[in-house]
């Protein structure tokens, strides 16, 4: 914890995407600036005075005689200025992929590479990979296996692929995934990738892996049908291997601004004055805003509770949150922005202002931030107000747990915890705005257009029907890009003091530190077993890390997973200095999974017990012991992975017995997930030859929405896919939908599809098809719920068998077998990627990543992929898939939720198997390297 | 990016005079050779050049010539060409592995020799732009803060490690380095071009500000020479070593004629261990013997706060790599 400094005027450069270090700053930075004598030149900004050359360069076959300043890099000259788009961006630094082109035929990344160091040369670009309107084999394998799931570092991904290829035609798998080592997927769909590209050399015609789907032959068996269940592309694929899918970053309008944001260097601090003058005077800049012009509430950043869907809670909620903070409370915290003819003057521009900080006290860890004496967030304390505005833990209590530990022949105890990770996906948040008159139109990556526009207009105090929001494709959400960020409302802003279309695009550093990610927590267990190995009393206690605004509940999910008669949970959020904590893939249960399900599997050990006969004894059968469930397949998932797995064998009843050093052990994990109904929309409409539209306030964020959408569709009018054509991602185009977050554009967006459908079918009986340019519409707003105060949910077990090289700290996955009842798999081939990636998500979790804060300033240091140590291609074990198939009768054919359920029980089942080889318990997140070679020692 | 103007010398020696011209017009110069470092470091601030030479179009840099018994490799050969080098894997398979291991594909395509033994730290705190040592500051945070990845050996008055895989190799076959300035060149051992904190905090090597690192020289492979680079990372690839360490040995038969052992990620120069050489000097390499070279490698570790792990961590590879080289 710094202590409180004095008034200090920092330079320029310190301020930067929140670079600066905030201890020492005065001290040595003159010596930096010393070193920089033009910097005070600021080049110019968008003038003659930036050095330019003339180069030639040719693309994809076509010359270009091409005059560029020599910063601009290959991709900006690609994107910006050949308005080829189709390579990506994903974090400028040589440390993601998605901007891979080839030159003179090597691949490389062209975020790395001066254009005016291209000159002469030829350069490829996956727009070049199409010939005469033919698909090159390997985009045509990345269609058939599904292999881009939001497509963002698709190209990347193609052009790494084409390189091993062009080298070596006949690749085996290793060599494959060797070659496209330096391609991050964060939707992490690594297999299929390497699936399609070994099937476009010939090598194998299918998935490396298995994925089986039986059906759970009970009372809710499913019944066939025409167009669902079958392995399908997606409609939009095409478009993302070839580099035409438009994502915001690709929007481009005429007279368009570029923007750039100032952020705090400092985790606490009031701000004085902001002197914004000289980069006002800075040729080129258009507009600037900091909190003293740009002062709205960003409603959905700070949400008591975490209800951010209820409107009501909205207006009460007394932590308000703004675009621009004073005082800023995390080192990232958006301090002012620049509009500016371009993005390099932007960013001159902002080395200009100058902002005069009271530096104040901080506080990074939840459990610190509750003792005496601690840095205070806000004036009401540390411990975030709930949705009354009450600074109170979460409670939550059945039977009693004081007599049922009591009652219980032996009690153990153990504390877990999880670190800060963030979601990463691929392409970085940020926002087109452009006003016509006092109408807003954004294009932003949200997967919740509707919420979006609606908290757009809520927040800048205009009517909603003066928004539209539109969002055609987006790179990966994972949680983190629902509803509307405060890049968007900067963006509006800008745009309106501008009086011109402005992009803002976050860099991958920005959004690391400046958008939200998994809250951290520490986790305190108690557990009661009875001498049979029954469960009787659980206790956790747990403390969650939620940054200094309440974005999610900061619930620690996980103990609702037993059949135990006394319970007691207690969970405070508490307010931090780090950047915000909330949805993040299963928001609070891959942390919460992991120190409850690690508990019991010391539960297990400890009680002599094999876990799966532990954990079959004592998993819920009801939801909370009380609420019947709509099917319940665990104990299926359970005896089909076990044998699958070849669990009995693989499972070592002695942890750590293997001789030597590599040692190999097996764990398990397991889950029950919320599949519920819920309100959405869909609008579908016929014309006078038959063709079907639905409108969907879908984007699909990865997961595949529009075309499950389609098929929904297609199923309930008894029509091929061919004849539906979908319309999403604009909500002048599209009714309400949840947004695709929780698991349920599916379920509940896919129920208003078949209610369209339906209703639509009954208007084409009474009326018959439309005549001439008519058409014919049936809207449907659908708010289903299950009946009988049943419950529905998605459940799995996994099985994971791992080799730990324990001298050296090492983890390899050797077999992973997931077992899953999503209910009916409405696309094989997406439901296969979503549990693959999630699976393969939860062990870059388990083992590497962390977004790791520096204690003395209070910044983060591993902001980015490389920092963070996101899973690459050599990072990613086959996962074998099972589905069991059920249709509960509820939900559109008896879908349930699939899309963050793969991740939930996989940090848990790593940790699992790395106990059962070493025999040590690693009770904190992530397990890397250096913690296992600290254990042995 | 801040801005800046592209030369393209035609000749190592007009790189350096135009790095000693800028410096007398008080501009900054810097140089690139496949910029996937310096690029960073432009776009972070962290270096604020305004004259960048490019290196990489300099004719006839890149070539693998041998000399006598010699082989020189020019300095601006990529690495993924210097990892498939044929007369490279046959005589210095450490350092084919180590250029292999550097990374990405992609990276090791645009990446030179030169300028991966040249680039800076990836210290996190020098990387997110704290004004430390090496940064010209006057002052190290990881000493008293995050110091999981930093020095055991040499530390002080910065802890860095450093970064470069193929420099631990090329400490390892007794490189020279050759360095064109403006008015002439120089050649030295890899034991003097690389410094430690102590003789320069604010730079990892030898050279001046207007020199640039043309080729380096790898003397004759002795017949019964054999070598090999390990490396251990974070993830299973795209980071810098966490620890790793280059061993060549002169063979003949089971017994050890002469051994360099080199340790990567320990110190913030390619850290020989020549107690831990003779150890091996004259032997035969038995699984027992590797372990006592490798307790003697480490033996004088100078842990920090966070990073003694890396001292098992590196005795374990060292043995392993002793072995599988001798094995082999
Ligand atoms: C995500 C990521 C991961 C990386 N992982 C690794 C890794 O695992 N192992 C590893 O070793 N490196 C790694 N690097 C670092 C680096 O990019 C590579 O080492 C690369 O080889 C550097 O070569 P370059 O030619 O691109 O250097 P440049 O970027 O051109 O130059 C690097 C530095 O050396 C100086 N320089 C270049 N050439 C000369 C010369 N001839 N004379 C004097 N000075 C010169 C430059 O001024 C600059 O300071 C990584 C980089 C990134 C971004
Ligand atoms: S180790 Fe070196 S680079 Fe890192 S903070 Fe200390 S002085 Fe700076
Ligand atoms: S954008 Fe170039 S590697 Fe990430
Ligand atoms: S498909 Fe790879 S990042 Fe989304």
């Amino acid at each position: 914890m710094s202590k409180p400094r004095n008034k200090k005027s920092i330079s320029r450069r310190k301020f930067i995407e929140g670079t600066g270090a905030a201890l020492v700053a005065a001290a040595a930075v003159p010596t930096l600036d010393a070193q920089t004598p033009a910097a005070a030149k600021a080049s110019g900004g968008g003038t003659s005075a930036v050095p330019r050359s003339t180069i030639r360069l040719k693309v994809n076959g076509a010359m270009h005689n091409i005059e560029v300043e020599d910063r601009w890099t290959l991709v900006e000259v690609l994107r910006d200025h050949l308005k080829l788009t189709g390579t990506k961006i994903g974090c400028d630094r040589g440390e993601c992929g998605a901007c891979t082109v080839h030159v003179d035929g090597n691949a490389v990344y062209s975020c790395s590479q001066l254009a005016v160091w291209m000159d002469g040369k030829s350069i490829q670009t996956v727009e070049g990979l199409e010939k005469n309107g033919k698909l090159d084999p390997l985009q045509q394998a990345f269609i058939d296996f599904d292999a881009p799931q939001c497509g963002f570092c698709t190209s990347g991904q193609l052009m790494a692929a084409k390189a091993v290829l062009n080298k070596n035609p006949r690749p085996t798998r290793e060599e494959v995934r060797a070659g496209m080592a330096g391609n991050i997927c964060r939707c992490s769909n690594y297999n299929l990738y390497v699936d399609a590209t070994l099937a476009a050399a010939g090598v194998s015609a299918g998935m490396g892996s298995k994925t089986i789907i039986v059906d759970d032959a009970g009372a809710t068996r499913v019944a066939p049908l025409k167009t669902l269940g079958r392995a399908t592309p997606r409609i939009d694929t095409r478009l993302r291997v070839s580099g035409k899918a438009s994502y915001t970053g690709d929007v481009s309008l005429p007279g368009m601004l570029y923007a750039r944001v100032l952020r705090s260097p400092h985790p606490h601090a009031k701000i004085r004055k902001i002197d914004t003058s000289r980069a006002a005077d800075l040729p080129g800049v258009k507009a600037i805003v900091t909190h003293e012009n740009c002062n709205y509430v960003w409603g959905a950043g700070s949400i008591a509770g975490g209800r951010q869907y209820v409107e009501e809670m909205k207006k009460i909620t007394k932590q308000r949150r703004y675009a621009f903070n004073n005082p800023v409370r995390y080192a990232g915290e958006p301090v002012a922005a620049v509009a500016a003819v371009d993005r390099h003057t932007a960013e001159e521009a902002l080395q200009l202002i100058s902002v005069d900080y009271e530096v104040l006290p901080f506080v990074l860890d939840q459990e610190e931030a509750l003792k005496p004496g601690a840095p205070q967030i806000w004036p009401e304390g540390n411990i975030s107000l709930d949705i009354r505005n009450e600074a109170k833990p979460m409670r939550e209590a059945r039977g009693n747990v004081e007599q049922g530990l009591r009652e219980s022949d032996r009690v153990f105890e153990s504390r877990y915890s999880t670190t800060f990770v963030h979601n990463a996906q691929m392409e970085p948040r940020g926002a087109v705005a452009q006003w016509e008159g006092d109408k807003l139109t954004i294009y932003t990556p949200t997967g919740g257009i509707a919420n979006c526009r609606t908290d757009m207009a809520r927040d800048l105090g205009i009517p909603e029907e003066n928004v539209r929001v539109i969002c055609q494709y987006m790179g990966g959400n994972f949680g983190n890009k629902n509803q509307n960020q405060d890049s968007d409302l900067i963006t509006a802003t800008l745009a309106k003091l501008a009086g011109a279309p402005v992009k803002l695009e976050y860099t991958r550093k920005e959004d690391f530190i400046g958008m939200h990610g998994r809250w951290p927590t520490t986790q305190y267990y108690k557990v009661g077993v009875k001498k049979d190995g029954t469960l009787h009393a659980l206790e956790m206690r747990g403390f969650s890390g939620m940054g200094p605004y309440r974005k999610n509940s900061g619930s620690i999910g996980g103990i609702q997973l037993y059949k135990v008669p006394h319970v007691q949970y207690v969970v405070t959020p508490v307010y931090t200095n780090k950047t915000t904590g909330a949805n993040f893939r299963g928001p609070e249960f891959p942390q919460g999974f992991f120190g409850a399900q690690s508990m019991m599997d010391e539960v297990a050990y400890q009680m002599g017990m094999d876990p799966v006969e532990f954990l079959v004894k004592n998993m819920t059968r009801k939801a909370e012991d009380e609420h019947e469930y709509t099917n319940y397949t665990l104990e299926e998932c359970f005896r089909r992975g076990a044998e699958a797995f070849d669990w009995k064998k693989r499972w070592k009843a002695k942890p750590g017995s293997d001789t030597g050093s590599v040692k190999r052990g097996s764990g398990v994990a397991f889950l029950a997930f919320r599949a519920g109904l819920g309100r959405s929309a869909a609008w579908m409409d016929v014309d006078s030859q038959g063709r079907y539209k639905v409108h969907v306030g879908v984007t699909d964020v990865g997961g595949g929405a529009k075309t499950t959408m389609g098929l929904i569709a297609a199923e309930a009018l008894g029509v091929p896919l061919s004849q539906v054509e979908v319309i999403w991602g604009d909500t002048s185009r599209c009714p309400y939908s949840v947004g695709e977050s929780g698991s349920r554009t599916t379920i509940m967006t896919g129920y208003a599809v078949i209610q369209a459908a339906r209703d639509l079918q009954k208007m084409i009986a009474e009326k018959g098809l439309p005549k001439g340019n008519d058409l014919l519409t049936a809207k449907a707003d659908t708010n289903p719920s299950v009946p009988g105060g049943k419950v529905r949910n998605s459940f799995a077990a996994h099985f994971v068998e791992v080799e730990v090289d324990t001298a050296v700290g090492h983890v390899k996955v050797l077999k992973y077998v997931a077992v899953h009842d999503s209910g009916r798999i409405m696309n094989p081939l997406s439901a296969t990627g979503q549990i693959k990636g999630a699976v393969i998500m939860g062990i870059g979790m388990a083992l590497h990543e962390e977004l790791h804060y520096d204690p003395r300033s209070g910044q983060a240091l591993t902001a980015g992929y490389y920092g963070q140590r996101v899973a690459t291609h050599m990072d990613a074990p086959d996962v074998e898939v099972i589905f069991i198939e059920s249709d509960d009768g509820y939900g559109p054919f008896g879908a349930k939720s699939i899309g963050e359920a793969g991740k939930l029980p996989a940090v848990a089942a790593i940790g699992n198997a790395i106990f059962n080889a070493t025999g040590k318990r690693m009770r904190d997140l992530p397990i890397r390297r250096q913690r296992l070679v600290e254990v042995r020692a | 990016m801040r801005s800046f103007s592209n030369a393209n010398p035609r000749d190592m020696q007009q790189a350096a005079k135009l790095a000693q011209q800028a410096r007398m017009e008080g501009r900054n110069a810097a140089f690139a050779g496949g910029g996937s470092d310096m690029l960073g470091l432009i776009k972070e601030r962290i270096a604020t050049p305004d004259v960048l030479v490019h290196l990489k179009g300099i004719q006839g840099a890149n070539k693998v010539e041998t000399k006598g018994g010699a082989t020189v490799i020019g300095g601006q050969i990529s690495l993924s060409d210097l990892s498939h080098n044929q007369v490279i894997l046959k005589r210095y398979a450490v350092l084919a592995e180590a250029a292999g291991s550097v990374a990405t594909p992609q990276i090791r395509n645009a990446g030179t020799l030169a300028g991966n033994v040249c680039q800076r730290p990836w210290c996190w705190y020098f990387r997110n732009g704290f004004p430390c040592f090496k940064a010209g500051g006057s002052q190290c945070f990881s000493f008293n803060g995050e110091n999981q990845f930093h020095a055991i050996f040499g530390g002080g008055p910065s802890f860095i490690v450093h970064p470069s895989d193929t420099a631990v190799a090329l400490m390892a076959l007794d490189a020279k380095f050759r360095i064109v300035g403006p008015s002439g060149q120089r050649t030295l051992s890899a034991a003097d071009f690389f410094t430690l904190p102590k003789q320069n905090a604010a730079k990892e090597n030898a050279l001046a500000y207007d020199e640039v690192l043309a080729s380096v020289e790898l003397p004759a492979a002795a017949a019964g020479q054999r070598s090999s680079y390990h490396k251990v990372l974070d993830r299973d690839a795209w980071t810098h070593a966490v620890v790793s360490t280059a061993v060549v040995l002169d063979m003949n038969g089971d017994t050890c004629r002469s051994a360099r052992i080199v340790l990567g990620g320990v110190a913030p120069i390619p850290w020989r261990v020549p107690e831990a050489e003779k150890v091996l000097t004259g032997q035969r390499v038995t699984p027992e013997l590797a372990a006592r070279a490798a307790e003697t490698a480490l033996a004088g570790a100078q842990p920090l706060a966070k990073n003694a792990y890396k001292i098992p961590l590196t005795k374990e590879i060292v043995q392993r790599t002793v072995s599988a080289v001798a094995r082999a």
